[in-house]
Protein backbone atom coordinates (compact mmCIF):
# COMPACT_ATOMS: atom_id res chain seq x y z
CA UNK A 1 0.00 0.00 0.00
CA UNK A 2 1.28 3.40 -0.90
CA UNK A 3 0.88 6.63 0.98
CA UNK A 4 1.42 7.64 4.56
CA UNK A 5 -0.52 5.16 6.73
CA UNK A 6 -1.20 7.69 9.48
CA UNK A 7 -2.55 10.14 6.93
CA UNK A 8 -4.80 7.48 5.47
CA UNK A 9 -5.91 6.54 8.97
CA UNK A 10 -6.90 10.14 9.60
CA UNK A 11 -8.81 10.27 6.33
CA UNK A 12 -10.69 7.07 7.14
CA UNK A 13 -11.04 7.81 10.84
CA UNK A 14 -14.84 8.27 10.87
CA UNK A 15 -15.38 4.93 9.15
CA UNK A 16 -12.84 3.10 11.33
CA UNK A 17 -14.07 4.68 14.55
CA UNK A 18 -17.68 3.83 13.79
CA UNK A 19 -16.80 0.21 13.03
CA UNK A 20 -14.73 -0.17 16.17
CA UNK A 21 -17.29 1.48 18.43
CA UNK A 22 -20.07 -0.76 17.10
CA UNK A 23 -17.73 -3.68 17.79
CA UNK A 24 -17.04 -2.43 21.31
CA UNK A 25 -20.78 -2.35 22.03
CA UNK A 26 -21.02 -5.97 20.88
CA UNK A 27 -18.02 -6.82 23.08
CA UNK A 28 -19.92 -5.42 26.05
CA UNK A 29 -23.01 -7.41 25.03
CA UNK A 30 -21.06 -10.66 24.77
CA UNK A 31 -19.35 -9.94 28.09
CA UNK A 32 -22.55 -9.18 30.00
CA UNK A 33 -24.45 -12.05 28.37
CA UNK A 34 -21.70 -14.56 29.12
CA UNK A 35 -21.29 -13.16 32.63
CA UNK A 36 -25.00 -13.70 33.31
CA UNK A 37 -24.83 -17.30 32.06
CA UNK A 38 -21.64 -17.92 34.05
CA UNK A 39 -23.14 -16.53 37.27
CA UNK A 40 -26.26 -18.70 36.98
CA UNK A 41 -24.22 -21.83 36.18
CA UNK A 42 -21.71 -20.92 38.89
CA UNK A 43 -24.41 -20.68 41.57
CA UNK A 44 -26.15 -23.88 40.45
CA UNK A 45 -22.97 -25.95 40.36
CA UNK A 46 -21.61 -24.44 43.58
CA UNK A 47 -24.81 -25.47 45.35
CA UNK A 48 -24.42 -28.94 43.81
CA UNK A 49 -20.77 -29.04 44.83
CA UNK A 50 -21.63 -28.36 48.45
CA UNK A 51 -24.64 -30.71 48.40
CA UNK A 52 -24.81 -33.74 50.71
CA UNK A 53 -25.41 -36.05 47.72
CA UNK A 54 -22.25 -37.62 46.39
CA UNK A 55 -23.29 -38.07 42.70
CA UNK A 56 -24.30 -34.40 42.55
CA UNK A 57 -20.95 -33.36 43.99
CA UNK A 58 -19.16 -35.59 41.49
CA UNK A 59 -21.14 -34.07 38.62
CA UNK A 60 -20.21 -30.54 39.69
CA UNK A 61 -16.56 -31.51 40.14
CA UNK A 62 -16.42 -33.06 36.67
CA UNK A 63 -17.93 -29.92 35.15
CA UNK A 64 -15.40 -27.68 36.86
CA UNK A 65 -12.35 -29.83 36.11
CA UNK A 66 -13.15 -30.49 32.45
CA UNK A 67 -14.13 -26.97 31.47
CA UNK A 68 -11.21 -25.39 33.30
CA UNK A 69 -8.67 -27.72 31.71
CA UNK A 70 -9.64 -27.10 28.08
CA UNK A 71 -8.94 -23.81 26.24
CA UNK A 72 -11.98 -21.62 25.75
CA UNK A 73 -11.12 -21.41 22.04
CA UNK A 74 -11.51 -25.18 21.75
CA UNK A 75 -14.85 -24.98 23.56
CA UNK A 76 -16.03 -22.22 21.22
CA UNK A 77 -15.04 -24.29 18.18
CA UNK A 78 -16.93 -27.32 19.52
CA UNK A 79 -20.03 -25.21 20.07
CA UNK A 80 -19.86 -23.25 16.84
CA UNK A 81 -18.23 -25.55 14.25
CA UNK A 82 -18.73 -28.88 16.02
CA UNK A 83 -22.46 -28.48 16.62
CA UNK A 84 -22.94 -27.10 13.11
CA UNK A 85 -21.25 -30.24 11.81
CA UNK A 86 -23.93 -32.39 13.41
CA UNK A 87 -26.78 -30.17 12.28
CA UNK A 88 -27.17 -27.70 15.18
CA UNK A 89 -26.40 -24.30 13.70
CA UNK A 90 -25.95 -21.46 16.18
CA UNK A 91 -25.36 -17.86 15.21
CA UNK A 92 -21.90 -16.58 16.17
CA UNK A 93 -23.17 -14.24 18.88
CA UNK A 94 -25.27 -16.77 20.86
CA UNK A 95 -22.51 -19.36 20.34
CA UNK A 96 -19.97 -16.99 21.88
CA UNK A 97 -22.25 -16.10 24.79
CA UNK A 98 -23.03 -19.76 25.50
CA UNK A 99 -19.40 -20.81 25.08
CA UNK A 100 -17.92 -18.15 27.35
CA UNK A 101 -20.85 -18.61 29.74
CA UNK A 102 -20.33 -22.36 30.17
CA UNK A 103 -16.58 -21.91 30.41
CA UNK A 104 -16.89 -19.09 32.93
CA UNK A 105 -19.45 -21.05 34.93
CA UNK A 106 -16.71 -23.56 35.78
CA UNK A 107 -14.53 -20.79 37.20
CA UNK A 108 -17.36 -19.10 39.06
CA UNK A 109 -18.47 -22.44 40.55
CA UNK A 110 -15.25 -22.42 42.55
CA UNK A 111 -15.76 -18.77 43.48
CA UNK A 112 -19.30 -19.38 44.74
CA UNK A 113 -18.27 -22.60 46.49
CA UNK A 114 -15.61 -20.66 48.40
CA UNK A 115 -18.23 -18.00 49.13
CA UNK A 116 -20.71 -20.55 50.46
CA UNK A 117 -18.08 -22.29 52.56
CA UNK A 118 -16.98 -18.96 54.01
CA UNK A 119 -20.39 -18.57 55.66
CA UNK A 120 -20.40 -19.95 59.15
CA UNK A 121 -21.95 -23.41 59.55
CA UNK A 122 -24.16 -22.06 62.33
CA UNK A 123 -26.11 -20.03 59.76
CA UNK A 124 -27.18 -23.20 57.97
CA UNK A 125 -28.02 -24.94 61.24
CA UNK A 126 -30.01 -21.92 62.36
CA UNK A 127 -31.97 -21.97 59.10
CA UNK A 128 -32.70 -25.69 59.52
CA UNK A 129 -33.78 -25.15 63.13
CA UNK A 130 -36.49 -22.71 62.08
CA UNK A 131 -37.78 -25.31 59.65
CA UNK A 132 -36.18 -24.25 56.35
CA UNK A 133 -35.33 -26.84 53.75
CA UNK A 134 -31.81 -26.96 52.32
CA UNK A 135 -32.71 -25.08 49.09
CA UNK A 136 -34.56 -22.45 51.13
CA UNK A 137 -31.64 -22.03 53.48
CA UNK A 138 -29.29 -21.68 50.52
CA UNK A 139 -31.48 -19.11 48.78
CA UNK A 140 -32.53 -16.97 51.74
CA UNK A 141 -29.68 -17.33 54.21
CA UNK A 142 -26.41 -18.50 52.69
CA UNK A 143 -26.27 -16.99 49.19
CA UNK A 144 -27.21 -13.42 50.22
CA UNK A 145 -24.34 -13.46 52.68
CA UNK A 146 -21.98 -15.12 50.23
CA UNK A 147 -22.46 -12.21 47.79
CA UNK A 148 -20.13 -10.08 49.89
CA UNK A 149 -17.36 -12.62 49.58
CA UNK A 150 -17.79 -13.39 45.88
CA UNK A 151 -18.27 -9.88 44.49
CA UNK A 152 -14.58 -8.93 44.11
CA UNK A 153 -13.55 -12.21 42.42
CA UNK A 154 -16.57 -11.95 40.11
CA UNK A 155 -15.40 -8.45 39.21
CA UNK A 156 -11.94 -9.77 38.40
CA UNK A 157 -13.50 -12.55 36.36
CA UNK A 158 -15.54 -9.99 34.41
CA UNK A 159 -12.38 -8.06 33.51
CA UNK A 160 -10.71 -11.24 32.28
CA UNK A 161 -13.87 -12.12 30.36
CA UNK A 162 -14.04 -8.71 28.68
CA UNK A 163 -10.59 -9.29 27.20
CA UNK A 164 -11.17 -12.97 26.43
CA UNK A 165 -14.22 -12.15 24.31
CA UNK A 166 -11.70 -11.03 21.68
CA UNK A 167 -11.29 -14.76 21.00
CA UNK A 168 -14.92 -14.83 19.83
CA UNK A 169 -13.65 -13.14 16.67
CA UNK A 170 -12.47 -16.64 15.67
CA UNK A 171 -16.09 -17.78 15.41
CA UNK A 172 -17.03 -14.60 13.53
CA UNK A 173 -18.92 -12.96 16.40
CA UNK A 174 -18.97 -9.30 15.32
CA UNK A 175 -17.23 -7.92 18.43
CA UNK A 176 -14.39 -5.41 18.62
CA UNK A 177 -11.58 -7.71 17.49
CA UNK A 178 -13.63 -9.11 14.62
CA UNK A 179 -14.55 -5.64 13.38
CA UNK A 180 -10.90 -4.67 13.62
CA UNK A 181 -9.83 -7.67 11.57
CA UNK A 182 -12.32 -6.86 8.81
CA UNK A 183 -11.28 -3.20 8.83
CA UNK A 184 -7.64 -4.23 8.55
CA UNK A 185 -8.48 -6.47 5.61
CA UNK A 186 -10.18 -3.54 3.90
CA UNK A 187 -7.61 -0.84 4.68
CA UNK A 188 -4.30 -2.68 5.47
CA UNK A 189 -3.84 -0.24 8.37
CA UNK A 190 -3.02 -3.01 10.85
CA UNK A 191 -0.79 -1.03 13.23
CA UNK A 192 -3.14 1.92 13.51
CA UNK A 193 -6.31 -0.14 13.89
CA UNK A 194 -4.94 -2.69 16.37
CA UNK A 195 -3.49 0.13 18.47
CA UNK A 196 -6.91 1.76 18.55
CA UNK A 197 -8.39 -1.58 19.53
CA UNK A 198 -5.91 -1.89 22.38
CA UNK A 199 -6.86 1.62 23.54
CA UNK A 200 -10.55 0.76 23.43
CA UNK A 201 -10.01 -2.38 25.52
CA UNK A 202 -7.95 -0.32 27.97
CA UNK A 203 -10.70 2.28 28.15
CA UNK A 204 -13.18 -0.46 29.03
CA UNK A 205 -11.04 -2.55 31.39
CA UNK A 206 -9.17 0.10 33.39
CA UNK A 207 -12.29 1.67 34.94
CA UNK A 208 -13.56 -1.83 35.70
CA UNK A 209 -10.35 -2.82 37.45
CA UNK A 210 -10.37 0.45 39.38
CA UNK A 211 -13.91 -0.34 40.49
CA UNK A 212 -12.94 -3.84 41.55
CA UNK A 213 -9.98 -2.58 43.56
CA UNK A 214 -12.33 -0.13 45.22
CA UNK A 215 -14.77 -2.93 45.93
CA UNK A 216 -12.02 -5.10 47.40
CA UNK A 217 -10.99 -2.30 49.71
CA UNK A 218 -14.60 -1.64 50.66
CA UNK A 219 -15.23 -5.30 51.39
CA UNK A 220 -12.45 -5.12 53.91
CA UNK A 221 -10.32 -7.95 52.68
CA UNK A 222 -8.30 -8.49 49.56
CA UNK A 223 -8.79 -11.29 47.14
CA UNK A 224 -5.94 -13.48 45.96
CA UNK A 225 -6.24 -13.80 42.21
CA UNK B 1 -11.90 -35.68 2.03
CA UNK B 2 -11.65 -39.07 0.39
CA UNK B 3 -10.97 -40.68 3.73
CA UNK B 4 -13.95 -38.89 5.25
CA UNK B 5 -16.26 -40.26 2.60
CA UNK B 6 -14.89 -43.78 2.71
CA UNK B 7 -14.68 -44.52 6.41
CA UNK B 8 -17.57 -43.87 8.77
CA UNK B 9 -15.69 -45.27 11.78
CA UNK B 10 -13.69 -42.98 13.99
CA UNK B 11 -10.80 -45.36 14.75
CA UNK B 12 -9.25 -45.47 11.27
CA UNK B 13 -9.45 -41.69 11.19
CA UNK B 14 -7.89 -41.35 14.60
CA UNK B 15 -4.98 -43.41 13.34
CA UNK B 16 -4.42 -40.79 10.64
CA UNK B 17 -5.09 -37.81 12.91
CA UNK B 18 -3.28 -38.78 16.07
CA UNK B 19 0.32 -38.67 14.81
CA UNK B 20 -0.32 -35.20 13.39
CA UNK B 21 -2.11 -34.00 16.51
CA UNK B 22 0.61 -35.40 18.76
CA UNK B 23 3.28 -33.60 16.76
CA UNK B 24 1.22 -30.43 17.03
CA UNK B 25 0.83 -30.96 20.79
CA UNK B 26 4.61 -30.95 21.01
CA UNK B 27 4.47 -27.52 19.39
CA UNK B 28 2.00 -26.46 22.07
CA UNK B 29 4.34 -27.68 24.81
CA UNK B 30 7.39 -26.05 23.21
CA UNK B 31 5.50 -22.77 22.83
CA UNK B 32 4.33 -22.95 26.46
CA UNK B 33 7.85 -23.64 27.74
CA UNK B 34 9.47 -20.88 25.70
CA UNK B 35 6.82 -18.27 26.53
CA UNK B 36 6.97 -19.26 30.20
CA UNK B 37 10.74 -18.78 30.24
CA UNK B 38 10.38 -15.27 28.78
CA UNK B 39 7.55 -14.44 31.18
CA UNK B 40 9.51 -15.70 34.19
CA UNK B 41 12.65 -13.70 33.39
CA UNK B 42 11.07 -10.50 32.06
CA UNK B 43 8.42 -10.69 34.79
CA UNK B 44 11.11 -10.75 37.46
CA UNK B 45 12.73 -7.66 35.94
CA UNK B 46 9.42 -5.80 35.92
CA UNK B 47 8.55 -7.04 39.40
CA UNK B 48 11.85 -5.71 40.75
CA UNK B 49 11.51 -2.50 38.75
CA UNK B 50 8.08 -1.94 40.22
CA UNK B 51 9.50 -2.16 43.74
CA UNK B 52 12.49 -0.02 42.85
CA UNK B 53 13.08 3.23 44.69
CA UNK B 54 13.73 4.93 41.38
CA UNK B 55 10.49 6.68 40.56
CA UNK B 56 10.88 6.53 36.79
CA UNK B 57 11.68 2.85 36.84
CA UNK B 58 8.75 1.87 39.01
CA UNK B 59 6.36 4.09 37.03
CA UNK B 60 7.51 2.50 33.80
CA UNK B 61 6.91 -0.95 35.28
CA UNK B 62 3.44 0.02 36.54
CA UNK B 63 2.57 1.43 33.11
CA UNK B 64 3.71 -1.73 31.36
CA UNK B 65 1.80 -3.98 33.76
CA UNK B 66 -1.43 -1.97 33.53
CA UNK B 67 -1.43 -1.66 29.74
CA UNK B 68 -0.55 -5.29 29.10
CA UNK B 69 -3.07 -6.59 31.63
CA UNK B 70 -5.71 -4.19 30.34
CA UNK B 71 -5.65 -5.46 26.76
CA UNK B 72 -6.37 -8.91 25.30
CA UNK B 73 -3.45 -11.21 24.55
CA UNK B 74 -4.98 -11.74 21.12
CA UNK B 75 -4.71 -8.02 20.30
CA UNK B 76 -1.10 -8.09 21.45
CA UNK B 77 -0.36 -11.09 19.24
CA UNK B 78 -1.95 -9.34 16.26
CA UNK B 79 0.10 -6.21 16.88
CA UNK B 80 3.31 -8.22 17.06
CA UNK B 81 2.59 -10.47 14.11
CA UNK B 82 0.72 -8.19 11.70
CA UNK B 83 1.97 -4.71 12.66
CA UNK B 84 5.64 -5.11 13.48
CA UNK B 85 6.46 -5.95 9.83
CA UNK B 86 5.48 -2.37 8.93
CA UNK B 87 8.40 -1.13 11.04
CA UNK B 88 10.69 -3.73 9.53
CA UNK B 89 10.45 -6.46 12.18
CA UNK B 90 9.22 -9.65 10.54
CA UNK B 91 8.71 -12.60 12.85
CA UNK B 92 7.54 -16.09 12.07
CA UNK B 93 4.19 -16.96 13.61
CA UNK B 94 5.68 -19.29 16.22
CA UNK B 95 8.25 -16.69 17.33
CA UNK B 96 5.63 -13.97 17.41
CA UNK B 97 3.41 -16.17 19.58
CA UNK B 98 6.24 -17.02 21.98
CA UNK B 99 7.31 -13.38 22.32
CA UNK B 100 3.72 -12.10 22.56
CA UNK B 101 2.56 -14.62 25.14
CA UNK B 102 5.85 -14.27 27.02
CA UNK B 103 5.65 -10.48 27.28
CA UNK B 104 1.97 -10.77 28.18
CA UNK B 105 2.74 -13.26 30.95
CA UNK B 106 5.58 -11.07 32.22
CA UNK B 107 3.02 -8.47 33.32
CA UNK B 108 1.09 -11.08 35.29
CA UNK B 109 4.18 -12.68 36.83
CA UNK B 110 5.60 -9.25 37.73
CA UNK B 111 2.66 -8.85 40.12
CA UNK B 112 3.18 -12.38 41.44
CA UNK B 113 6.85 -11.63 42.17
CA UNK B 114 5.98 -8.29 43.74
CA UNK B 115 3.49 -9.96 46.08
CA UNK B 116 6.05 -12.65 46.93
CA UNK B 117 8.79 -10.14 47.70
CA UNK B 118 6.50 -7.94 49.74
CA UNK B 119 5.37 -10.95 51.76
CA UNK B 120 8.90 -11.39 53.15
CA UNK B 121 9.21 -9.65 56.50
CA UNK B 122 11.22 -6.44 56.22
CA UNK B 123 13.31 -7.51 59.20
CA UNK B 124 15.00 -9.93 56.82
CA UNK B 125 16.14 -7.08 54.63
CA UNK B 126 17.21 -4.93 57.56
CA UNK B 127 19.22 -7.80 58.99
CA UNK B 128 20.89 -8.27 55.58
CA UNK B 129 21.82 -4.58 55.48
CA UNK B 130 23.10 -4.72 59.04
CA UNK B 131 25.61 -7.42 58.17
CA UNK B 132 26.83 -5.19 55.34
CA UNK B 133 24.95 -6.50 52.31
CA UNK B 134 24.02 -4.15 49.49
CA UNK B 135 20.45 -3.84 48.22
CA UNK B 136 21.17 -6.22 45.34
CA UNK B 137 22.92 -8.75 47.56
CA UNK B 138 20.03 -8.72 50.01
CA UNK B 139 17.60 -9.37 47.14
CA UNK B 140 19.71 -12.09 45.62
CA UNK B 141 20.72 -14.01 48.75
CA UNK B 142 18.03 -13.23 51.33
CA UNK B 143 14.73 -12.05 49.87
CA UNK B 144 14.35 -13.94 46.57
CA UNK B 145 15.22 -17.40 47.93
CA UNK B 146 12.46 -17.03 50.50
CA UNK B 147 10.01 -15.50 48.04
CA UNK B 148 10.36 -18.55 45.77
CA UNK B 149 8.25 -20.62 48.19
CA UNK B 150 5.46 -18.07 47.92
CA UNK B 151 5.53 -17.49 44.18
CA UNK B 152 5.88 -21.12 43.10
CA UNK B 153 2.17 -22.08 43.23
CA UNK B 154 0.88 -18.97 41.38
CA UNK B 155 3.66 -19.37 38.81
CA UNK B 156 2.62 -22.96 38.22
CA UNK B 157 -1.01 -21.88 37.90
CA UNK B 158 0.08 -19.33 35.34
CA UNK B 159 1.91 -22.06 33.40
CA UNK B 160 -1.30 -24.08 33.19
CA UNK B 161 -3.30 -21.07 32.00
CA UNK B 162 -0.55 -20.38 29.47
CA UNK B 163 -0.72 -23.94 28.15
CA UNK B 164 -4.37 -23.34 27.29
CA UNK B 165 -3.81 -19.78 26.06
CA UNK B 166 -1.31 -20.95 23.45
CA UNK B 167 -4.41 -22.12 21.56
CA UNK B 168 -5.04 -18.51 20.49
CA UNK B 169 -1.69 -18.57 18.69
CA UNK B 170 -3.54 -20.64 16.08
CA UNK B 171 -5.29 -17.39 15.12
CA UNK B 172 -1.99 -16.03 13.83
CA UNK B 173 -1.43 -19.50 12.32
CA UNK B 174 1.39 -20.48 14.65
CA UNK B 175 1.90 -24.25 14.47
CA UNK B 176 0.35 -25.81 17.56
CA UNK B 177 -2.46 -28.18 18.48
CA UNK B 178 -5.46 -25.98 17.70
CA UNK B 179 -4.12 -25.00 14.27
CA UNK B 180 -3.57 -28.66 13.34
CA UNK B 181 -7.08 -29.50 14.54
CA UNK B 182 -8.50 -26.69 12.42
CA UNK B 183 -6.55 -27.77 9.35
CA UNK B 184 -7.66 -31.38 9.77
CA UNK B 185 -11.20 -30.19 10.35
CA UNK B 186 -11.29 -28.33 7.05
CA UNK B 187 -9.77 -31.37 5.38
CA UNK B 188 -12.12 -34.03 6.82
CA UNK B 189 -15.23 -31.97 7.63
CA UNK B 190 -15.53 -33.53 11.07
CA UNK B 191 -15.23 -30.55 13.38
CA UNK B 192 -16.99 -32.18 16.34
CA UNK B 193 -14.69 -35.20 16.49
CA UNK B 194 -11.55 -33.18 15.87
CA UNK B 195 -12.22 -30.42 18.37
CA UNK B 196 -13.35 -32.90 21.01
CA UNK B 197 -10.13 -34.84 20.40
CA UNK B 198 -8.12 -31.64 20.70
CA UNK B 199 -10.02 -30.73 23.86
CA UNK B 200 -9.26 -34.14 25.33
CA UNK B 201 -5.57 -33.68 24.55
CA UNK B 202 -5.51 -30.32 26.34
CA UNK B 203 -7.29 -31.96 29.25
CA UNK B 204 -4.67 -34.72 29.37
CA UNK B 205 -1.90 -32.12 29.41
CA UNK B 206 -3.46 -29.63 31.81
CA UNK B 207 -5.31 -31.76 34.36
CA UNK B 208 -2.33 -33.66 35.83
CA UNK B 209 -0.49 -30.33 36.03
CA UNK B 210 -3.30 -28.68 37.95
CA UNK B 211 -3.48 -31.66 40.35
CA UNK B 212 0.26 -31.32 40.90
CA UNK B 213 -0.12 -27.61 41.64
CA UNK B 214 -2.87 -28.27 44.15
CA UNK B 215 -0.61 -30.81 45.85
CA UNK B 216 2.22 -28.25 45.84
CA UNK B 217 -0.05 -25.59 47.32
CA UNK B 218 -1.15 -28.00 50.04
CA UNK B 219 2.43 -29.02 50.85
CA UNK B 220 3.68 -25.45 50.97
CA UNK B 221 0.83 -24.21 53.12
CA UNK B 222 0.96 -27.18 55.53
CA UNK B 223 4.73 -27.52 55.36
CA UNK B 224 5.38 -25.58 58.51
Amino acid sequence: MTGDPWGRTLAKLPEIARGLLVGAVTTIQVTTGALAVAIVLGIVFAVLKTAPSRPLRALATAYVEVFRAVPVLTQLFVIYFGLAGIGIKLNPLPAAIVGFGINGGAYLTEVFRAGIEAIHQGQLEGAFSIGMTRPMAMWYIILPQAVRVVLPPIGNFAIGLLKDTSIASAVAAPELMFRARSLVEATFLSTQIYLMVALLYLAMSLPLSRAVRHLEAAMGRGHQA
Amino acid sequence: MIAAAASPGVWPLLRIWMPQLLTAAQGTLRMTAAAFAIAAVVGLLFGLARLSRHRMLSRFAVGYIEVVRGTPALTQLFLIYFSLPSVGIVLRAFEAAVIGLGLNGAAYLAEVYRAGIQAIHRGQREAAYSIGMTHLEAMRFIILPQAVRIVLPPMANYAIALLKDTSIASLISAPELMLRARDLSSEYFMPMRLYLTAGLMYLIMAYPLSRAVRFLEYRLSHGR
